[in-house]
């Protein structure tokens, strides 16, 4: 086995190892932690495959940034009175069946469509028609802020709607938290 | 991964230089900690340890064993795995992080080239920021593993803190990125050897008696840079999170022995990276004042007549001792502001990460950008 493969095969393990943890878990701190121990794992298989950048960004915003913000939330809850109220009641019961039934017709999906490698061809981008980029960070701006720029804008725009409507809820008298 | 391990021999001398450098910082923290106890009396008019040794210099090595033989103790009420986790995981990231910084230039014995660094990564700067940024998790997870008020409220505003200045200290080097041009520290380094000299507007504008370093285009940066680093690495004045006054010792205080003693290693290794960041960013890196790599190698072949593989080595070494000359110097200042300045408020820590450093840095990006293109753009 070549260093390669064996990096592969362990962080693949790694990776999805943490992220059944992340369901499996009861106790919800361990399953962010895992959930953050994924993003490191998905970081690794980045670097393996030569997405610097990627990795590094990974790194920062997800790892570092998001799934902190997370952690930080869920040591302020009382976590007793959280796991009553998502184990508890009809409405949850069925957000649950419902999720399986999701989670499960992905699963045949995924399975089926990899079994025609025809079928699969339509959905996969045309990596072949693409020459093999060599400064990913450069070429990843100028894919962003040349070619896609009207999206990116249009992303970030979205962004800071969604910014502003959170600090709103938040601030309004009948938010997530109201306060009487 | 084709550059790295591509045969069993790089594979090796990759291993033995990620030991060597991770060896290399936990030897200098019992250095660093007896110059922080002497420079902390010096400045306080007291004598500080001088018993143990020539000038108290083996007293670290009794307090180590001190800290080994000391009982192995798990708060009742705490969680047992995250509690011993977390001291590794404090570990983990600044060893990483600290072996992307190159320290010297490379060796060339024929027919190989060694990196003195534990591996050179093209998006260096991001790969550092990434890697240091996961220390927060060790914070949260040793203060809510401690199953203690006191250590979670310490935690907590530990990794606030950390949270708030990362912001900042990631826009404050936005700048020097785009002076170089480039990710890679080796390009950094590169680009700030030899005199001082840049194009702007179609001239050539040098100064022979200064050396061409970072700080001379980005002071605003570097100043940010330093103050964000300072609260990074949890150190007065914002050591916030150990504040001993209400905290009794924030996110450690149910940590003792060894398991203390591997926060404290993980701390010095954060100052190590920053004080290794700074002299990389806005001190030449290893280059020394005003002469090239290739003018001291030069030197040793002519004027001293050694052969070309000793004065490689050589070169090696001076531009070793040079990059730690600079970095030792940054450490002194780490140590030295933390008995010179007092302690933040919370509410002036936040204030100032916020309303101050974070307008600030993007100040400094914008003018940069601005700057930039304006001179390289219009020739007169």
């Amino acid at each position: 086995m070549t260093a390669d493969a064996f990096l592969f095969w362990f962080l693949s393990l790694v990776t999805l190892a943490s992220g059944l943890s992340v369901i499996f878990m009861t106790n919800p701190i361990y399953s962010a932690l895992s959930l953050a121990m994924t993003m490191i794992g998905v970081a690794a298989l980045f670097v393996t495959l030569d997405a610097y950048f990627l990795a590094g960004v990974q790194l920062i915003v997800y790892a570092g940034a998001v799934m902190v913000l997370f952690v930080m939330v869920l040591m302020l809850f009382d976590l007793k009175h959280e796991v009553q109220a998502f184990s508890r009641g009809r409405l949850t019961g069925a957000i649950k069946i419902a999720s399986v039934g999701i989670l499960s017709g992905l699963i045949v999906g995924a399975v089926t469509m990899g079994l025609k490698p025809a079928a699969m061809a339509v959905f996969a981008v045309d990596g072949a028609s693409n020459p093999v980029v060599v400064d990913t960070t450069k070429a990843l701006s100028e894919n962003l802020f040349l070619k896609n720029v009207l999206g990116f804008e249009i992303l970030g725009v979205m962004l800071l709607v969604i910014a502003v409507g959170v600090v709103a809820l938040s601030r309004s008298k009948g938010g997530t938290h109201a306060r009487d | 991964m084709s550059t790295m391990g591509s045969s069993a021999f790089e594979i090796t001398i990759n291993l033995v230089k990620t030991v060597l450098v991770f060896l290399l910082m936990v030897q200098a923290v019992p250095i660093l900690v007896w110059l922080e106890r002497r420079g902390s009396a010096f400045i306080q008019n007291r004598f500080g340890p001088n018993r143990v040794g020539p000038l108290g210099l083996i007293q670290l090595l009794a307090d180590a064993v001190k800290f080994l033989t000391k009982e192995d103790f798990v708060p009742e009420k705490g969680n047992k795995f995250l509690f011993y986790c977390a001291p590794v995981f404090a570990l983990i990231p600044a060893a990483v992080a600290y072996l992307a910084i190159p320290m010297s230039v490379p060796l060339v014995i024929e027919p190989y080239t060694f990196l003195i660094q534990g591996y050179e990564i093209n998006i260096g700067i991001v790969f550092i920021l990434g890697i240091s940024s996961l220390a927060a998790y060790t914070i949260l997870m040793a203060g809510w593993g401690s199953g203690s008020k006191f250590s979670l409220m310490g935690a907590l505003r530990a990794s606030a803190q950390i949270i708030s200045y990362e912001l900042a200290l990631g826009l404050a080097i936005v700048g020097v990125i785009l002076l170089y041009g480039s990710f890679n520290l080796t390009d950094m380094i590169q680009a700030q050897i030899g005199t001082l000299s840049f194009k702007a507007f179609g001239y050539t504008v040098a100064a022979n008696w200064l050396p061409n370093w970072g700080i001379f285009y980005q002071p605003v940066g570097a100043l940010l840079f330093f103050a964000a680093t300072f609260a990074e690495s949890n150190r007065l004045p914002f050591d916030l999170a150990e504040g001993e006054a209400e905290l009794v010792a924030g996110f450690h205080t149910e940590y003792g022995g060894f398991k203390m003693l591997m926060f404290f290693i993980g701390e010095y290794g954060h100052m190590m990276i920053a004080s290794g960041l700074m002299v990389t960013f806005f001190f030449g890196g290893y280059s020394i004042w005003n002469i090239t790599p290739a003018e001291v190698h030069l030197w040793l072949t002519e004027t001293l007549s050694v052969s070309t593989t000793l004065a490689n080595i050589l070169n090696t070494t001076i531009h070793f001792l040079s990059y730690n000359i600079k970095f030792a110097v940054f450490l002194w200042i780490f140590i030295h502001v933390r008995w010179t300045l007092p302690r933040f408020r919370y509410d002036q820590l936040m204030d100032l990460g916020w309303k101050t450093m974070l307008p600030w840095a993007l100040g400094n990006t914008i003018i940069t950008a601005t700057v930039i293109f304006i001179t390289s753009y219009f020739v007169l």
